[in-house]
């Protein structure tokens, strides 16, 4: 991989971006609409809205718009206004999107994906280059959508994505306090800390430490530093701890029932009041359960555990977007070497193709042409989650079926049998 | 169950399953076809019912006529007298005339650019404020100058002013009437239909100066010619063929028909025996209507905003005078008048067979995503035998197909393929752009050159790729898999929008499933002539020759629609259609066979 090379495709991808925002100026503010891609906790109106009352010294909770981490707003209001100077928001976010490809270059370059510390695949070596990698994130429409619609969660992908590369590259303190910001910002990241913990364990096992010793002195940093940014925004927020439940209070109990691409909101709209609170212990509790189970099957492949996580996020989360699937598919791009053993790739690509096309189609009938209902829009989002989770079983599928053939090098290239 | 899995999956090693795509893919066609043409009869389409219970239509007395004869007879003076004048000084005009009786007036002007030329003029509307209503909920009465024809609408406009003139002394009214009087009735009820939901560019429309509630329904009357009448016409055709809710048709049919025993009939289907001949030709005219997507009416505006409406056109020789007609309207007015809340009951998808029998979206939907599924599975068909290791020895293909595993799919070669496509949706844009942006008389200039290129575009392309890259059988395959891939996302996409379009489209791509490379060069270039058959320049010229219009109006009123409608039946053609059938025509010219 050269530097000319990776340059080059950096180039390309700020030299496209910021022709989509200042040729079409249009472009931006219609993306930043899109329920596709801007959720309630990670619009970008809803941001410039909690900025405004920051900005007048208001509480920017008041109004009920705003939900996200309270120190976004002080970054935001560092940065020159925007009706005077339109182009640092637009450089912010496309930093933000090269630094995510950054971070997935270095945990290709790694070699992680082919070859932990437990297992060595077979197919090491067969996979995509840092450069094909990094240009399969930053040309993906998926990115460029939700880079151009300005939703904040790039921030916390970003953050994702730098923990994972610290965590491959032995830094385990830096990788746990990018986590932190993650969850900071999100609050679901937290629940990757087990596989995280695990991946910079396996890099550092040279160390000698026990794995005990060292998830816990992960953990304490992950507290510690989530303790100081919550502490942070206490300060900030005039001394209440009332934004917690104004940010994550909301993801956990989903009170913003705008419709997203999730399978959530269409749910809640229709519970009952008096089984709303089981059914959202259970819908958590649902999305937290995968953790354990996947990091400890995948024990010898954390990373595959935090990839196969990612994907079931970004279909169960509350407020999942596009900008979630985006991540996601960062992640499998590191796997490309098992796309042999895959099973439904074109078929969940064109599930994928297919339920962008009609999501917007049958979210214009719904909302602006009046003819369809939300069960038309809720219906897209269902075949959006199937194509994800195709993906995503049989990403799980083909790193086990990778596994297996290891043990059992008798059975490669046999029909296996779900019994 | 475990049983019945490895079974399927079983068959799915069949080498016969690998064989069955392209039939199933015909198959679909064939289904998608006769679905759509035993429509008409009668056990898959239904009778027309009034779903929403407040339109009671016909259930009031009206009382529109007697003295109103005279002041009508007088108004029709006044407009007479306006004959030939300009839009300003008609415009003035009713203005004094509404003002006469009590009316708030506002005017707008607008200038839209398309095709090269200017349509511009001025727009005059009352508002008849409800006694009994809070101005929260409005209704329509449209009345251009000019009639869809082109002649001066002078009995509309005459029977407006009167019917206003009533209105205003009923005190029974809920939500405020709003008369519009537009120059034409196409580009003057687009302005004033955005500027009233602030949907307007301000840089060519003017803003409305005054303006009442939520838009619930509105008529457009289109009467020239001062003699009596014996039918109605409906026409109901929206911009980019969004269709009224069918309870007004059936509202307005009820009351013209059941009230006031006036027949009314829709599409230019004068005689109307309701036999199957009769309703297919509705159904086809209905369909050809709504997939161009262009304006019908002075109604077509309001229907993208959600406002249901209709225009009502007097037919044929009769005795039914202008005051049955003020009487169908007072009377749909009091219906509409009842409504608690927006019409939602009843359809908004729907294919008229004649003025009473109808089949709603459940039904007719599957043909046209038969259509479009007939490209998903070649698609997919073609996706699983690109994967193939091509066979080695014929004797053991039989043993190996049995035994056929995850290893022996050989790696696939997309950028090529994915490039070719991706390179003729960019091109597609091009003719986007030059249709819609340039002046009206080098139109039908360009589009013969740009027919031309089209043509010539396919055989370049394959020479290219032949001298350079000698493209492999898998490359063609996968080529022609992503295309349909595409073709066939866009096709079923756009039935939910526009299933006309979609359904035409689809039945004139379908060839494209099934032509490939071939060995025989006789054989390749009969493919490549069938294909230019229907390519769609082909395609489009035919249409205007049959149409009996002229290459340069087709493109002309296409530029209009795409600049001031907004309607995106372009997009359809030039964005989907025509790269698909590029890379088609690409793929048996300049790839290798099987």
């Amino acid at each position: 991989m050269t530097f000319r090379g990776k340059a080059g495709i950096y180039a390309i991808a700020v030299l496209l971006r910021l022709v989509l925002f200042f040729a079409f100026p249009g472009l931006p503010d219609l993306l930043t609409g899109r329920v596709e891609i801007s959720t309630p906790v990670t619009s970008f109106k809803r941001l410039e809205e909690g900025l405004f009352l920051y900005n007048h010294n208001v509480w920017p909770y008041d109004g009920g718009v705003y939900h996200q981490a309270p120190l976004l707003l002080p970054l935001f209001s560092l940065l020159p206004d925007s009706t005077s100077w339109p182009i640092f928001t637009p450089l912010l976010y496309i930093l933000i999107d090269l630094l995510s490809a950054d971070a997935l270059v270095k945990i290709a370059a790694s070699g992680e994906a082919g070859k932990s510390r437990l297992y060595t695949s077979p197919r090491q070596g067969k996979g995509s280059t840092g450069l094909v990698i990094a240009a399969a994130f930053l040309f993906n429409p998926l990115t460029i959508a939700s880079c151009v619609g300005r939703t904040t969660s790039v921030f916390t992908n970003c953050a994702i994505l730098f923990a994972i590369a610290k965590a491959v590259q032995g830094f385990s303190f830096h990788a746990m306090v990018a986590l932190s910001f993650a969850s900071y910002l999100s609050m679901y990241p937290v629940l990757l800390l087990p596989p995280l913990v695990l991946l910079a364990y396996d890099r550092r096992a040279y160390q000698k430490t026990s794995v005990l010793k060292f998830s816990a002195l992960n953990v304490l940093v992950v507290a510690g530093c989530l303790s100081v940014l919550l502490g942070m925004s206490y300060a900030l927020t005039g001394n209440s701890w009332e934004f917690l439940a104004r940010t994550y209070g909301i993801q956990l109990t989903l009170t913003d029932l705008t419709p997203t691409v999730g399978l959530w909101w269409y749910f809640f709209i229709e519970m009952f009041d008096s089984f709303r609170s089981f059914f959202l212990a259970l819908f958590w509790l649902h999305l937290a359960s995968y953790v354990g189970g996947l990091s400890i099957r995948l024990r010898n492949q954390p990373l595959a555990a935090l990839a196969v996580l990612l994907g079931i996020f970004s279909i169960f989360k509350p407020y999942p977007s596009i900008s979630d699937t985006s991540l996601f598919l960062g992640l499998f791009s590191l796997y490309t070497h098992l796309l042999p053993l895959m099973r439904y790739t074109y078929v969940a690509s064109a599930t994928l193709m297919y339920a962008s096309f009609l999501g917007p189609a049958f979210y214009h009938l719904w909302i602006y042409a009046g003819s369809g209902n939300a069960n038309f829009f809720y219906a897209i989002t269902l075949v959006w989650s199937l194509g994800q989770s195709l993906l995503v079983s049989d990403l799980t599928f083909a790193v086990l079926r990778d596994e297996w053939e290891v043990e059992r090098p008798e059975m490669v290239g046999k029909e296996a049998k779900q019994i | 169950m475990s049983r019945l899995l490895s079974s399927a999956l079983s068959l799915r090693r069949d080498p016969r399953m690998l064989k069955a795509p392209p039939y199933l893919s015909f198959a679909c066609i064939l289904i998608g076809l006769i679905w759509l043409l035993v429509l008409p009869l009668d056990e898959y389409s239904r009778r027309t019912y009034i779903s929403e219970n407040a339109l009671l239509p016909g259930q009031v007395h009206t009382y529109f006529g007697g003295s109103e004869q005279h002041v009508f007879r007088a108004y029709k003076e006044e407009v007479a007298a306006l004959s030939g004048k300009d839009t300003h000084e008609i415009n003035n005009n009713i203005e004094e005339i509404l003002k006469g009786f009590g009316v708030k007036v506002g005017r707008q002007s607008y200038t839209y650019g398309a095709a090269g030329g200017a349509y511009s003029g001025e727009n005059v509307y009352g508002i008849l404020q409800a006694p009994r209503g809070d101005a929260t909920e409005a209704i329509v009465l449209v009345c251009p100058w000019k009639t869809i024809g082109g002649s001066e609408n002078r009995v509309g406009v005459a029977l407006s002013l009167t019917l206003a003139r009533y209105f205003k002394r009923w005190s029974l009214w809920s939500k405020d009437i709003i008369l519009l009087f537009p120059p034409e009735p196409k580009v003057g009820t687009q302005a004033w239909v955005d500027a009233y939901h602030d949907a307007h560019d301000p840089r060519h429309v003017s803003p409305l100066p005054l303006k009442s509630g939520a838009l619930q329904g509105a008529l457009a009357i289109d009467y020239p010619d001062d003699h009596h009448f014996s039918t109605l016409h409906i026409i109901y055709d929206g911009v980019n063929g969004q269709l009224p809710n069918l309870d007004l048709i059936n509202a307005v049919g009820w009351v013209a028909g059941n009230q006031m025993g006036i027949p009314s009939f829709i599409q230019g289907q004068y005689n109307h025996q309701n036999t199957y001949q009769d309703r297919l030709k509705t159904m086809f005219r209905g369909m050809l209507s709504q997939g161009l997507g262009n304006v019908a009416g002075a109604h077509s505006s309001f229907i993208p905003y959600h406002v249901d409406a209709v225009t009502l056109q007097p037919w044929g020789m009769g005795h039914q005078d202008e005051m049955a007609m003020g009487r169908v309207i007072e009377g749909s007015f009091r219906s509409l008048n009842n409504l608690l809340e927006h019409l939602h009951q009843s359809f908004f998808f729907y294919l008229l067979m004649s003025r009473d029998r109808f089949v709603s979206i459940g039904t007719y939907l599957p043909s046209a995503m038969l259509l479009a599924a007939n490209f998903t599975i070649m698609a997919i068909f073609l996706w699983v035998k690109s994967g193939q290791a091509p066979k080695t020895e014929g004797d053991d293909s039989k043993e190996k197909s049995t035994t056929l595993d995850t290893s022996n799919t050989v790696e696939r070669d997309m950028l090529l393929p994915a490039a070719i496509v991706a390179g003729s949706h960019a091109l597609g844009m091009i003719p986007l752009f030059i249709f819609n942006r340039l002046p009206g008389d080098v139109l039908p200039h360009a589009f013969a050159i740009f027919s031309a290129i089209s043509i010539v575009l396919p055989l370049i392309v394959s020479h290219l790729l032949t001298s350079f890259y000698k493209p492999t059988v898998q490359q063609s395959q996968l080529t022609k898999s992503f295309s349909l891939l595409v073709l066939g996302l866009s096709l079923s996409t756009l039935a939910t929008l526009n299933f006309s379009l979609s359904f035409i489209i689809g039945l004139l791509a379908s060839p494209l499933s099934f032509v490939q490379p071939t060995k025989s060069q006789p054989l390749r270039w009969a493919f490549a002539s069938l294909l230019s058959l229907i390519a769609p320049p082909t395609i489009v010229y035919t249409a205007a020759v049959v149409a009996g219009a002229d290459v340069g109006d087709l493109l002309r009123d296409a530029s209009f629609g795409w600049n001031v409608l907004g309607v995106y039946t372009p997009v359809a053609i030039w964005g989907v259609w025509w790269p698909a059938w590029t890379v088609g025509t690409v793929n048996v010219l300049g790839f290798a066979a099987a």
